[in-house]
């Protein structure tokens, strides 16, 4: 799988959540990827919100993650 | 939270909750028992049945419960056995489905078009029908986009060549007024969540003297039209439900049209290029169904869903498949267009405050998806 860097704040190897939730929420076909904590300082939410959103999106057997 | 997918289901009235709550503890009879705990049950069900044949304009022996709008849409379009049957291309997968079943047994079905506000014109169903056409099944308003369907118009037309007429009418059957003489249909389906009352209780209306083979088989309930025990507590919620929706159905239609209205007017200041989907005069008062150029919608309910606000979109990835709406493409518009929609549906518990809480979060939501990808 190809290497992603947050378009932020520069972080390597994104993981399959960061890389999934960046996908999910802005679109399939995005090219800037975020980490976690950048993701949660762009939209106004916390990080532990995030995570609980990847468990949603699992349970719901999305393949992104 | 701020719940604005009220087509989905609705949150059911405290005071039918009340009503229903008894039906749960102290009065959990059974219907069909012979003693008197078992026949207060019974005596609620068929008031039940008497509230809700009153709000449509039926008789209470028209009434079959059931446990839900699915069931009755299976039920209604799975009894036809040979010939022809017709539906339209924009029809709840419960329609869809039972008629792809159909299919499969060897019956034609005809799927009409509908234009781009999502209306089936009764020239197509003239056109459509042959010797053999059983049943015509057209819903009433369309979940997605709330498009009406001139339904009388079809009634009366399909009455005087003696074709069975079914119309689904989930999302209809509380918010708009809703006859089913003058709508000269021979069933129709209703669900009580959607107008306030409990999840787990359908309703069909069966026009007297028409035929309809049961589909579960048991013993004699519903007047030996289906059979099981049946959902007490669910049944008295949707006679309550249906009156107190029916009694506030004016009043709710013109604050929940004011309320779309201002939605519409607060994203087209911001995002003028907004396509509204469906048909703007002639659609259900609390649904709009709106095209974001450049974003999903799918990553619109997301974002809106961060800032704890409930709005749908028919287009949304769940398990790798990400079908466009097959409504939205009906109507013309592209595979991207249809991906790109979200529906806001409101009901009685919205507000004016909320409306704009939504509008700024809708906003706010589009520019960063925007901001993000650029």
């Amino acid at each position: 799988m190809e290497s992603m860097v947050c378009y932020v704040c520069g972080k390597e190897n994104l993981s399959k959540n960061e890389i999934g939730l960046t996908k999910k929420l802005f679109d399939k076909n995005t090219k800037h990827f975020y980490c976690l904590n950048c993701l949660a300082e762009y939209l106004e939410v916390d990080t532990e919100f995030l995570l609980e959103k990847i468990k949603e999106f699992k349970t719901q057997g999305c393949t992104l993650f | 939270m701020i719940y604005a997918d009220n087509a989905a289901t609705t949150k059911i009235s405290d005071s039918v909750l009340e009503k229903m709550l008894p039906f749960l503890q102290e009065q959990y009879g059974n219907p069909s028992s012979q003693y008197s705990f078992g026949i207060k049950a019974k005596r609620a069900i068929e008031q039940a049945r008497q509230q809700v044949a009153e709000a449509i304009g039926a008789e209470p022996s028209e009434i079959v419960f059931t446990s839900g709008g699915s069931e009755s849409n299976s039920w209604v379009l799975s009894s036809v056995s040979n010939g022809h049957v017709i539906t339209s291309s924009i029809e709840h997968k419960s329609v869809l489905n039972t008629c792809h079943l159909l299919e499969r047994k060897g019956i034609d079905v005809t799927y009409l078009p509908v234009d781009s506000k999502g209306r089936v014109s009764l020239d197509s169903i003239k056109e459509a029908i042959r010797p053999d056409t059983k049943l015509v099944s057209i819903m009433l308003a369309n979940n997605e986009i709330g498009t009406i369907q001139p339904i009388a118009e079809i009634g009366e037309y399909l009455r005087r060549r003696n074709i069975l007429f079914h119309t689904d009418a989930v999302q209809a059957v509380g918010h708009i007024p809703v006859n089913v003489k003058e709508l000269g249909v021979d069933f129709l389906t209703a669900s009580s969540h959607k107008f306030y009352g409990a999840k787990g209780t359908g309703i069909l209306y069966k026009r007297n003297g028409v035929s309809l083979p049961p589909m579960i088989f048991g013993g004699g309930q519903e007047h030996k039209a289906r059979a099981g025990t049946e959902n007490v507590a669910g049944i008295v919620a949707a006679g309550y439900a249906i009156i107190e929706s029916v009694t506030e159905m004016t009043t709710m239609a013109e604050k929940l049209s004011a309320l779309v209205r201002a939605t519409i007017n607060g994203i087209r200041a911001e995002i003028p290029n907004i396509i509204i989907n469906g048909d703007e005069n002639n659609r259900l008062p609390g649904i709009i169904n709106i095209v974001f150029d450049g974003v999903t919608g799918e990553s619109l309910m997301h974002l809106l869903d961060l800032k704890g606000i409930c709005v749908s979109t028919s287009s949304a990835c769940t398990s790798g498949r990400d079908e466009p709406s097959h409504v939205l493409m009906a109507l013309g518009l592209t595979e991207q267009q249809a991906k790109s929609a979200i529906r806001i549906s409101y009901g009685r518990y919205n507000n004016i405050d909320e409306v704009e809480t939504i509008v700024t979060n809708i906003c706010y939501a589009y520019n960063k998806i925007l901001a993000a990808k650029s």
